[in-house]
């Protein structure tokens, strides 16, 4: 990946996640409420061209992304882990089915740095389902650049016309 | 709500192919919804669902926000928008003017066998407009559904018309095998929409991006 981005490793991370959609073309991004992800989401409104659309469920979310990458926009989607263990249908149905490529910043509630405890049983079970469900997906590596790992994301997501889940630490995306 | 002596959704679909507008794309939900749409009018910018019950709707939903100079038409079931029916919330809130929901009401699950819907008599058209779509009414008559489409093109939001059917139990063949990809890389095609253009070392972007 020689010519991916040049970051700075100091960066701040949320901001870079922002920048990186924008760098990259990204036109549209569809969100469900989340406690890590929520400043994020409220700035993508304000500080990108980007549509944002507010969805209802996480199921739903990821038809519209499906939607407006159909009609030809770079779409991500911005979820919790447990909008992606309840989007299970869609996403082998309709995501996987016909080969959607689109990128998911998906916050990884329930690991050990989260502080709110009824998290846990989602976290335990966020990268079993992935696998199960044969979702494809990364943890971010908080020891490198955000932005260069965004573009992987969304590079595989393209590559492979599929789905791809990068999964964000409280550090990535709290601002 | 649904009353006796409904149309069949063939009277419907006739109604649609002879009054769709220019340049419009179509959403068909799973099933019969999608196999007689095709058997009557196959063409590369339908968008044939062949299962995930209750994201037609949605999906139309981000097609009409990429695409606002083009009709979007989206063909749910109740059965359908009952099992997701915060979309309906969600188009209201959006109200995209080129967006069109047109709900076959049959009060079953049709493409599963004929169960009934739990709840079968909800004034669909009343729900529409209390989640922001004001536009929305029950119909009876396929020739009222011409003379709506007809108008479409003069909205200042998206309608919703809920189309009273009789039960439609028997599957209809489609014409074509509706491949799911090939489906995809078609509508795409007649869209114009950008390709995604790879760079061999990471970067790639849609054309024009």
């Amino acid at each position: 990946m020689t010519r991916l981005h040049a970051e700075r490793a100091d960066a701040h991370r949320p901001s870079e996640v922002l920048n990186a959609l924008k760098r990259l073309g990204f036109g549209a991004v569809v969100s469900v409420p989340d406690g890590w992800l929520g400043k994020t989401m409220a700035r993508s409104v304000v500080e990108t061209a980007m549509r944002v659309v507010r969805a209802t469920h996480e199921e739903e979310a990821l038809a519209i992304a499906c939607g407006i990458r159909l009609g030809g926009i770079r779409t991500a989607l911005l979820v919790q882990n447990a909008g992606v263990l309840s989007m299970g249908a869609g996403m082998v149905c309709l995501a996987q089915r016909y080969q959607f490529p689109l990128l998911m910043l998906v916050s990884y509630r329930g690991t050990p740095e989260d502080a709110v405890f009824y998290h846990v049983p989602k976290g335990r079970a966020t990268e079993p389902v992935f696998r199960g469900i044969g979702l494809s997906y990364a943890r971010v590596d908080r020891h490198r650049p955000i932005g260069t790992q965004i573009e992987q994301a969304a590079t595989y997501a393209e590559e492979a016309s599929c789905p791809f889940a990068l999964l964000l630490s409280r550090e990535d995306i709290q601002w | 709500m649904v009353r006796a002596a409904r149309p069949t959704r063939a009277d419907y679909y006739k109604a649609l192919a002879g009054s769709l507008p220019s340049g419009a794309l179509v959403v068909t939900s799973l099933g019969n919804a999608s196999y007689q749409w095709a058997a009557l009018h196959h063409g590369p910018e339908n968008f044939y669902f062949e299962d995930a019950m209750g994201l037609a709707l949605p999906l139309a939903l981000g097609l009409a926000v990429a695409q606002p100079s083009r009709p979007v038409i989206v063909i749910e079931g109740d059965g359908g928008l009952l099992m997701h029916m915060g979309a309906l919330v969600t188009v209201g809130a959006i109200n995209p003017a080129n967006l069109t929901v047109l709900i076959i009401q049959n009060g079953v699950h049709a493409a599963s066998g004929g169960q009934v819907l739990t709840n079968a008599g909800l004034d669909l058209a009343l729900l529409a407009r209390s989640s922001g779509i004001a536009r929305s009414d029950n119909i009876w008559d396929p020739e009222v559904l011409a003379q709506k489409l007809a108008a479409a093109s003069s909205r200042d939001g998206a309608e919703c018309l809920v189309l009273a059917t009789e039960p439609d139990l028997d599957v209809v063949r489609p014409p074509v095998t509706l491949d799911p990809v090939l489906t995809k890389h078609h509508f795409m095609a007649a869209l114009g929409a950008p390709r995604y253009v790879p760079a061999v070392f990471g970067g790639g972007k849609l054309e024009g991006s």
